[in-house]
């Protein structure tokens, strides 16, 4: 520790972190201490039933993981840009229970499963969107708030799903459900197609142009607008995206059951709205972090997930979710100075 | 494009609009009240209101062909509502409200609540309508002039012994190598649901003391999170048998079972549901217990009008109708008799 000369080379002091502010700054990094909070989930579940820590139990894991996080990444989307979308839970039923008659209607035409898996999650896209330019006309032409445009669509949505279905499952697809079992070591197919997807919308909220308007809009609608960005079409298309999302969740759904099910996805808006939350994103907009939203997930799949598996009465899980979220919100106000946007 | 049913669900998603505008429009033909438990002349047309838990659900859309054949027999109106997905006073009361405000001659509800209802009925009465109970009943009994129900404490003792029969009871299950069976419920505080948990557990304990009951798991009827809870028991567990307390639960138990490649764990449902139903022809449920929901609406309906028209009439206050079990050994005939119908 000295320099050619032989004298000890002293670091300027405004350079030298002490090892209590660097533990300190660590600690008020929020997705340190999810990560930290999953791993102690993981290890106190695992501690209680050694079956815990198997390839079936993480499989199950990942795709329930899977089975949320398309909404969260689409509301921490619509969060961060100021806005909130209640619909999509009724989106995943209305794009589940049609994309279900478009799968069946094929079917009867001897078309094959590939075929008919694969127009189906274009018709479950292509409903979500729907819904989504729908909100984005109620908000960005009808001047709605989000919350009012959305609640609208959350209703009509899940109306809908029960007209089309008459109450009942569409449809009856056991490959569905046998293919949704298939895969490699702990990721199914259809989990592998979720996790490339949410790793692609990561990349592009963090290190894209589109991503950074969908900051500056969420922290200042009016001064992103003065920047040149044309809000009205930025918050049009994020609602389309975050629809998108909400009908590929119907399909993988469907996929699951096998059927299109008009009462999948209610009530699973305030679940993702819950994983963002509790991955520090700021219900203000302007602020957060998808891996906060990953990680947000990961805990609640594992806490939901993990109960059941250590037959804890069901009362009490959302208990522990209530106080999870609590303590996610709790961390947020006492960190020293919010995260950046893209931090 | 849609069937008269599923208008009929679409009139379900507003139903609060469509109360108020029936209500506008008998105030304006002049319906009045009828004064308390006064004969009503028959040349008057009777209306009957009858309220429902979650109206989309296959078993109230059977028991309103049972109810409305017979108010067409009889020769009554008979208004039917209830919101379409949610079993919930909250959701119950604001339709009953508006039903009161139509001053039928008779209410007909199945209580979401034991209690919460209660009010109501204070109201009904005051106002000169009989109130009836069916499926489920309100806990003060006395001021209700009839009420029909299944046998749901019979039903869970019936489907405890399909289950370990299903699952050898006596050759498979040991004191030191005991069954493991899961329980899956819509809710834990549906007075139906818990009745045939409470059938179920008694019957293990006094006969069947080698099988083991897990804490049930809540599916809030989405068969993708009774998928998802079943999964997780039978990832944590060596699963023997799973108890489906409705149909929700019935196909969330097919699917995980489906995608776990574990076909040796045997499933007992309620519910006649036609999806069920072929689910058992193709193995993959051992047994169905099913309900009488058309006859329930047929009979309420009987007493309803029996009562109005003869005040001095006798009509029994309890009817308890029993669940039947239906096995892959069912005839035909005994299937089609008890399969849930749509109208």
């Amino acid at each position: 520790m000295s320099d050619a000369g032989g004298m000890p080379r002293v670091r300027p002091r405004e350079d030298r972190v002490p090892w209590a502010r660097r533990v300190r700054a660590t600690i008020a990094n929020q997705q340190f201490v999810l990560f930290v909070v999953l791993v102690a989930l993981l290890v106190f579940f695992g501690s209680q039933n050694s079956r815990f820590f198997t390839t079936a139990e993480f499989t199950n894991l990942i795709i329930d993981f899977c089975g949320l996080i398309l909404l969260a990444v689409a509301e921490t989307y619509v969060i961060i840009s100021g806005g909130i979308d209640l619909s999509v839970g009724s989106t995943v039923a209305i794009s589940g229970v049609v994309g279900a008659f478009a799968m069946e209607t094929l079917a009867s035409h001897h078309v094959g499963e590939v075929a008919i898996l694969l127009v189906g999650t274009v018709v479950c896209a292509g409903i979500g969107g729907a819904v989504g330019v729908l909100n984005a006309v109620l908000i960005t032409k009808a001047n709605l708030v989000p919350f009012v445009a959305t609640l609208v669509t959350l209703s009509a949505g899940a109306g809908m799903a029960l007209v089309f279905s008459r109450g009942a499952d569409v449809g009856s697809n056991p490959a569905a459900i046998s293919w949704s079992a298939t895969g490699a070591w702990i990721f199914t197919w259809e989990s592998m197609i979720v996790i490339a997807i949410t790793i692609v919308l990561s990349l592009v909220l963090h290190f894209t142009a589109y991503g950074r308007y969908n900051f500056a809009i969420g922290s200042n609608a009016f001064a992103a607008r003065v920047a040149g960005i044309d809000v009205r079409r930025h918050v049009a298309s994020v609602y389309v995206v975050a629809g998108v999302l909400a009908g590929l969740t119907g399909m993988f759904f469907y996929i699951r059951l096998g059927a299109g099910a008009p009462t999948s996805g209610i009530g699973d808006e305030l679940n993702a709205i819950a994983a963002v939350v509790i991955g520090g994103v700021s219900l203000v907009g302007g602020v957060g972090v998808m891996t906060g939203t990953i990680l947000g997930a990961m805990i609640l799949t594992v806490v939901t997930d993990g109960l059941i598996f250590i037959n804890i009465q069901p009362t009490w899980n959302q208990v522990v979710v209530g106080a999870i979220i609590a303590l996610a919100v709790v961390l947020q106000s006492l960190r020293p100075g919010r995260q950046g946007a893209s931090a | 494009m849609f069937s008269s049913r599923s208008m009929r669900l679409f009139k379900g998603v507003v139903t609060a609009s469509v109360v108020t505008a029936s209500v506008v429009a008998l105030s304006a033909a002049g319906a009045s009240a009828t004064s308390p438990h006064a004969a009503v002349p028959r040349a008057k047309k009777l209306v009957v209101a009858f309220e429902v838990g979650s109206e989309a659900d296959p078993f109230f859309q059977s028991m309103y062909v049972g109810a409305s054949a017979e108010a067409k027999k009889l020769g009554v109106t008979l208004i039917w509502q209830g919101d379409p997905v949610n079993y919930s006073p909250a959701t119950q009361i604001p339709i009953v409200e508006q039903l009161l405000a139509l001053k039928p001659n008779a209410l007909i509800i199945a209580p979401t609540d034991p209690k919460a209802l209660e009010p109501y009925t204070t109201q009904a009465i005051k106002q000169g309508a009989l109130v009836l109970n069916v499926d489920s009943g309100q806990a003060n009994q006395k001021p209700i002039t009839a009420w029909v129900t299944g046998n749901n404490v019979q039903g869970g003792t019936e489907a405890a012994q399909a289950l370990a029969s299903a699952m050898g009871y006596a050759t498979n299950c040991t004191a030191s190598s005991p069954c493991t069976v899961a329980v899956g419920v819509s809710s834990i505080t549906t007075s139906t649901d818990a009745a045939r948990v409470a059938g179920f557990d008694a019957e293990l304990k006094k006969k069947y003391p080698h099988i083991v009951a897990l804490n049930p798991i809540v599916s809030q009827s989405q068969p993708s999170v009774a998928q998802s809870g079943f999964s997780q028991d039978i990832s944590a567990h060596n699963l023997k048998g799973i108890f489906a307390v409705d149909g929700t639960d019935a196909e969330g138990a097919a699917s995980a079972i489906a995608a776990s490649g574990k076909t040796d764990i045997k499933v007992v449902a309620y519910d006649a549901y036609a999806t069920n139903i072929a689910s058992m022809q193709a193995g993959k449920i051992a047994a169905i217990i099913a309900q009488q929901p058309t006859l329930e609406g047929k009979l309420i309906v009987q007493y309803a009008v029996t009562k109005l028209r003869n005040p001095k009439a006798k009509v029994p206050h309890l009817t308890t109708l029993p669940n039947i079990l239906l096995t892959p050994a069912s005839s035909a005939a005994t299937l089609a008799k008890y399969q849930y119908v749509a109208s």
